[in-house]
């Protein structure tokens, strides 16, 4: 192997593990604030990114309609609990959800959207799966906001299980690529870089500065920090859980599908390529302890080079090669841990 | 609880083992999955065979696999104990097809498999004389390609597959043809369908500068090899498999997949094909039904399916004069008459059943195509 | 109704379907049996074990494809020439293989906690999917075909309706064993696992083999569940061994019902026909284009999760008249054969404990500064201080919970601090929590018994085999007796989380006299107790003093302690501020400035 070579995957490997990274980001996010394992992560991608290549292919995308279906159910709950358990009903919110919906729908089915401008069609794309998260949230985990991990787990499996069958209804078997955001290719000595790795590594430190501001300097960072601290005691300061939950999901919601979005120029993306894309962010995540956003970032780009590597080298193996890498860092935890841990339910 | 559950099952269940007058046949397709590329289209075809055959009703019952031989294990099991179908057609891929082959050997029920590999019929043993290919066989479509190659003085080939049966399958075949003819075999890389770069693969085939690369890969996932390996640089002649006679290879290809060789149908340069071939007749006939109902042409792998028809078409009336449907003599007659099919002329090419050989086609079952500006042309 | 009978009539009803029933159904039952099998291992694991695991079927990977590798290579290696290639040799190859995975894989996994555990099955899980892929020799993506059926003696079982008998035999022996094993000293130990491994670990339990024994047996389950369907199906390949699998295997226990054996079986069994009748439903109402079925199952796991996360079995249960109910739950007592193992306790006036210097820093918080105390036998010692004034920290370390960032603790002579809680339970250290840590679902007698643990010796063969039932019943007795001396014995066979929370600060007493230890700590035992159930527990407290037991206590009720005890120790803000008689310490101004904030 010589340099050149080593150097396009480096690229390559990078370029992956930058999309690692942004999921593993999600996760350690949602799993900081709501105790929830995002396994369903890899299905916002995936979505995000098949959206997108039929908006540019011409074709309305039927996954609008799950927007309605999942809409009209939150109605129902959302009346039937303000009919039983008199919780109180938000006209407001509602009417406004269902304007944004039908705003959706509208452009979805009567723009031309093969003719739009990329960044319209992206931001198009990035309107109809930010909003399924919240969706998803109310209705399959709100109801669960006290229980066990190992439930809150089970859940979140079903649901990845079920948006796999609900994405080959919409987006069929078919695989489908995205045009890229520019033709260009810049030359750095031997190495050709790619211009959708630059924005990929853009997207990538953008995220982490705007996240940072988030969590750092506003007030409803700093209440989703609080509610990942202490569930009870930022419901005692009028923050609530429910509410933290559902910006949560948006963001990781958002944050996914422009993962998705940012790699689907470069690979074919099937409705079921999104598990095994969420799966390395977990490894990610847990090299960073499920704690540590930098570390997780680190391991994550790792997970990408070494992934490179092991495509060249071996390429028979590397799915054993980037899976068993988990297993060193185990080592490491249960060495370094010598409390027998509780529960924490 | 259990009782009641128990003795529901079995009231419901009864009424389905006694012989029946119509005709059965089982058709199990990968609608799902890897292979639903194939499996579509076949399951599709299942409209158009024949609905009546020798003054019998024919009944279908379909089964998706998911392109996973376990689940054709379990469907055709499914078919044999509890519809009691007097012949299967399917499944989809070439490992689902080698799984299945043990068991309908066992209950004695002919296969008429859509499938590549050769394996399933040759060497003829007493389990396969229950098989009949409907597919040419991969090596057919492998010597082809390697016949081709060997016209254009190629000596050094790469090979890159999927890491599932299909890909694995192909590796197996190409690697024992091109050692026969003497063409060294480079790199053999795989590659799963949801990577997300094919990079590493690609660079480590172009370091073993081969002339020439086969990619083996089912549906669209057949693309992205290709056009990482021209992203890379690679300009050398490119070879697919027949999984990749589809259009949404064209479609997804754009420019970087010009000059393709594949050997494949000739359904798909249809209109090139003389009109002496006695396929074309056939084919056009099945194309434009197909599009009747679908509003689209199939892809080629329909047509084995409808080829399979085509066979029962012929044998079942003879199987009909010795027994009645539904039992065992009936099947035991039918593989028979199966194996007795003469000069029968199907949209593939035109069948020659022996009891050596359940593939039955010659070199007419196959074209050369590539692709030139977008669409599949005849290779001269 | 006895539970034995019910047990019966269930076998005996499942011995008569293959004659009843049509082919396919026997097929599909034996899809249930094989499955079940392996859900049974994982209601071991995660139900009452607490861990959850996505790799079983990666487990039962390992086991069918030995056998198939074993019955259908032409040329075995060498060292398996012996075995002829025979199914059974496939059997035990295949469960020798598993459990040194189970003990890799297990040494490596078990020892973490939370979430880790799950996400580190899920990788190892994927691994073993992809290695069965890529090995040649495995058949790789295809697999292999044409494995032989088993034959016992020279009878081949090659129908369904003979693999049938074996299928559900193995489930029904599982079943029992696995009942056996959750009735024992060993099986207290792995109910203790969820919830309650710091208590046990005190109680001198190796919460870490324990975790081992259940995960090594479960895998034994998954190893032969393997084993049978390779020869069933005469075809494997890596499919039924991934990922999917095992989370299917999961979304089966939850179905039924994660910590009820009955759960298993009920679970396999609706999951598995619950999706045939979608697959063949769905296709019929939608149209062929989808996986629908998978759909329906993801949402019907999220409802299932929403309303009855403890599964459907236990609402089945409820359902059934009382007269079909099994009422036999109870291990009945008979006369002891012999005592328990006890030392004699060490004479009056010996030193049993002794903190010398002992100091612990959180970060840059002092928690305990060069803490100083001395117990003697047949003493009772309080500790006692206004809150925050580190007592139960100061506990934690004189019983080994944590460990004191300098300083020693001295138990008989030998230096304890750094020890783990069950080495030195076995020293004669008995404890009891200012949270009571007790096991809600088990009874009461169950709950005291795990004392007890470190005095008897039969471990895992012994309760499968049940040869363990003359130790168990003097163990039972012997927890009988200590709860007749606290006043707790008309609540033997009670649900211990029934229990005012007054008698369960008195149960965690009986628990920590089973141990029958030298030393007993006692953090806050009269919180919560009325002055009758005070005067009570003070009396035996005395009693026990005069059998020489040595006693400390951190309480805070001054009544109860200075009426009772023979020395006092005061903190206040991590240090020793006083120490001496009863009536001196509450004439002691540093004692009253401390509580008060000045002289009276």
């Amino acid at each position: 192997m010589d340099l050149d070579i080593a150097l396009i995957l480096g690229q390559d490997g990078i370029t992956s593990g930058a999309i690692y990274a942004l999921l593993a980001l999600c996760i350690l996010l949602v799993f900081t604030v709501t105790r929830i394992l995002l396994i369903p992560l890899g299905e916002f991608s995936v979505f995000g990114a098949l959206t997108l290549a039929s908006i540019q292919a011409g074709t309305p995308s039927r996954i609008v309609w799950l927007l309605v279906v999942f809409f009209a159910f939150q109605l129902m709950l959302d009346l039937y609990a303000g009919f039983r358990n008199k919780t109180p009903f938000h006209l407001r919110s509602h009417i406004l959800w269902a304007i944004y919906i039908g705003l959706v729908v509208g452009a979805m089915y009567f723009l031309p959207l093969a003719s739009l401008p990329m960044l319209i069609q992206v931001l198009l794309a990035l309107a109809v799966i930010t909003p399924l998260g919240p969706q998803i949230y109310r209705l399959f985990f709100q109801p669960l906001v006290a229980a066990k991990s190992l439930v809150l787990l089970i859940v979140s499996i079903a649901v990845h299980v079920a948006l796999v069958g609900i994405g080959l209804l919409v987006f069929g078997p078919d695989g489908a690529q995205t045009q890229p955001f520019s033709e260009a290719v810049y030359q750095w000595g031997n190495l050709a870089v790619n211009s959708q790795t630059l924005y990929i590594i853009a997207a990538f430190f953008s995220m982490i500065l705007v996240l940072w501001y988030f969590f750092g300097k506003t007030l409803y960072g700093k209440a989703l920090r609080a509610t990942a601290v202490n569930r009870v005691g930022a419901q005692l300061m009028g923050i609530s859980p429910i509410f933290a939950g559902k910006i949560t999901f948006a963001m990781a919601a958002f944050m996914g599908a422009f993962a998705g979005i940012l790699i689907a120029p470069i690979t074919t993306l099937y409705y079921d390529s999104g598990f095994i894309i969420s799966l390395k962010g977990f490894v990610g995540a847990i090299i960073g302890g499920l704690a540590s956003f930098p570390v997780a970032a680190a391991g994550s780009v790792a997970v990408g080079i070494i992934e490179a590597f092991s495509m060249f080298w071996a390429s028979d193996y590397k799915e054993i090669i980037v899976f068993t890498l988990i297993i060193p860092f185990l080592l490491w935890k249960s060495l370094t841990s010598r409390h027998i841990e509780e529960d924490h339910e | 609880m259990e009782i009641n559950k128990i003795l529901l099952v079995s009231a419901l269940a009864v009424g389905s083992i006694t012989t029946h007058a119509d005709v059965r046949i089982g058709v199990v397709s990968s609608s799902t999955g890897p292979v639903a590329m194939v499996g579509i289209p076949q399951k599709n075809t299942v409209a158009l065979l024949p609905k009546t055959i020798g003054g019998e009703k024919v009944t279908y019952i379909s089964l998706d696999d998911a392109s996973d031989p376990t689940a054709s294990v379990k469907a055709i099991n499914k078919l044999i104990s509890e519809s009691n179908v007097d012949a299967i057609i399917g499944p989809s891929g070439s490992p689902n097809a080698s799984a299945v082959i043990g068991i309908i050997a066992k209950a004695q029920v002919p296969l008429l498999a859509p499938v590549g590999t050769s394996t399933v019929v040759l060497p003829m043993n007493p389990q396969k004389k229950w098989v009949f290919k409907t597919t040419q066989n991969d090596d057919l479509i492998a010597q082809a390609l390697v016949e081709d190659m060997v016209k254009r003085k190629i000596k050094t080939l790469g090979f890159i597959g999927t890491a599932d049966p299909y890909g694995e399958n192909w590796s197996k075949v190409v690697a024992h043809l091109a050692a026969s003819k003497g063409i060294k075999l480079t790199q053999k890389e795989s590659f799963q369908r949801q990577d997300t770069s094919l990079t590493g693969q690609a660079l480590k085939l172009i370091a073993g500068k081969p002339q020439a690369i086969l990619i083996a890969a089912p549906g669209s996932s057949a693309v992205t090899p290709q056009v990482a390996l021209y992203d890379r640089g690679y300009r050398g002649q490119i070879y697919q498999t027949h999984g990749a006679a589809l259009d949404q290879f064209l479609k997804l290809g754009g420019k970087k997949v010009d000059n393709t060789i594949l050997a494949a149908s000739l359904m798909l340069v249809i209109n090139e094909i003389d009109n002496k071939h006695p396929s074309k007749v056939i084919a056009l006939k099945y194309m434009n039904n197909y599009k009747k109902i679908y509003g689209e042409y199939p892809a080629t792998f329909g047509a084995n399916v409808y080829d399979a028809g085509l066979l029962l078409e012929k044998a079942i009336p003879v199987a009909l004069k010795q027994a009645k449907p539904g039992s065992i003599q009936f099947r035991q007659a039918l593989r028979t008459a199966l194996e007795q099919t003469k000069e029968l002329a199907g949209t593939q090419g035109v069948y020659n059943m022996t009891p050596m050989d359940h593939s039955g086609f010659d070199k007419r079952g196959r074209v050369m195509v590539t692709v030139k500006n977008g669409q599949w042309k005849l290779l001269k | 109704m006895k539970s034995k009978y019910l047990f019966v009539g269930f076998a005996a009803l499942m011995a008569l379907s293959p004659l009843i029933l049509p082919a396919y159904q026997v097929t599909l039952l034996n899809y249930i049996g094989l499955n079940a099998l392996v859900v049974l291992g994982l209601v071991l694991l995660t139900g009452v074990g607490g861990m959850t695991s996505f790799g079983q079927a990666a487990l039962v990977g390992i086991g069918a494809y030995s056998t198939a590798y074993l019955t259908v290579t032409e040329q075995l290696p060498q060292f398996l020439m012996w075995t002829g290639g025979s199914p059974w040799a496939g059997l035990l190859l295949g469960i020798v293989l598993t459990v040194i995975s189970a003990f890799l894989v297990g040494g490596l996994t078990l020892k973490l906690s939370g979430h880790y555990l799950p996400l580190g099955t899920i990788a190892w899980g994927i691994s073993l999917y992809y290695f069965f892929s890529t090995i040649e020799s495995l058949g790789g993506h295809s697999g292999i075909s044409n494995i032989p059926s088993i034959s016992i003696a020279s009878y081949a079982l090659d129908t369904s309706n003979k693999m049938f008998y074996l299928i559900w035999l193995i489930l029904f022996v599982a079943i029992i064993l696995t009942k056996n094993i959750l009735n024992s000293r060993e099986g207290r130990a792995i109910r203790a696992l969820k919830g309650g491994q710091v208590m046990a670990e005190s109680m001198g339990v190796n919460t870490f083999r324990s975790k081992m024994v259940v995960f090594v047996i479960s895998s034994v389950f998954a190893s032969i569940s393997g084993w049978l369907y390779a020869h069933n199906q005469s075809f494997i390949n890596p499919t039924p061994f991934g990922l999917q699998m095992g989370i299917d295997y999961l979304f089966m226990a939850l179905l039924g019902g994660v910590g009820s054996i009955w759960g298993a079986i009920f679970g396999a069994g609706i999951f598995t026909m619950l999706r045939q009748w979608l697959q063949d439903l769905m296709p019929v109402i939608f149209g062929n284009d989808g996986q629908y079925e998978t759909i329906v199952f993801g949402l019907m796991i999220v409802l299932l999760m929403q309303k009855a996360p403890s599964g459907l079995w236990p609402m089945l249960v409820k359902l059934v008249p009382p007269r079909f109910k099994a009422n036999d739950l109870h291990t009945e007592l008979t006369e002891p054969t012999q005592a328990l193992p006890a030392g004699d306790l060490p004479p009056k006036g010996t030193l049993i404990l002794e903190a010398k210097n002992v100091t612990k820093k959180f970060g840059g918080l002092v928690a305990n500064n060069n803490m100083n105390l001395k117990i003697h036998a047949g003493e009772i010692l309080a500790l006692i201080g206004p809150n925050g004034a580190g007592k139960s920290t100061m506990f934690n370390q004189l019983s080994g919970v944590d460990v004191p960032t300098s300083g020693e603790v001295i138990f008989l002579g030998e230096k304890i601090n750094g020890m783990l809680s069950r080495e030195i339970a076995k020293k004669g250290l008995s404890r009891t929590f200012q949270h009571v840590k007790i096991l809600p679902e088990m009874t009461v007698l169950e709950n005291v018994v795990i004392g007890a643990h470190l005095r008897g010796k039969k471990g895992v063969w012994a309760s499968l085999f049940r040869l363990d039932r003359e130790e168990e019943n003097n163990l039972l007795n012997e927890a009988k007796f200590q709860l007749e001396r606290v006043g707790l014995g008309d609540y033997l066979y009670t649900e211990a989380g029934n229990l005012a929370l007054g008698q369960q600060r008195i149960l965690e007493i009986a628990r920590a006299l089973c141990a029958h230890p030298s030393l007993l700590l006692l953090d806050e035992p009269a919180a919560g107790l009325r002055l009758k159930e005070k005067q009570a527990l003070a009396e035996l407290l005395m009693k026990l003093k005069a059998e020489g037991m040595a006693t400390l206590l951190v309480e805070h009720d001054m009544d109860f302690v200075m009426n009772l005890v023979d020395h006092v120790v005061v903190m206040e803000f991590g240090e020793k501020i006083a120490e001496g008689l009863p009536e001196d310490i509450q004439k002691n101004e540093a004692v009253l400035e401390a509580y008060l904030g000045g002289a009276a």
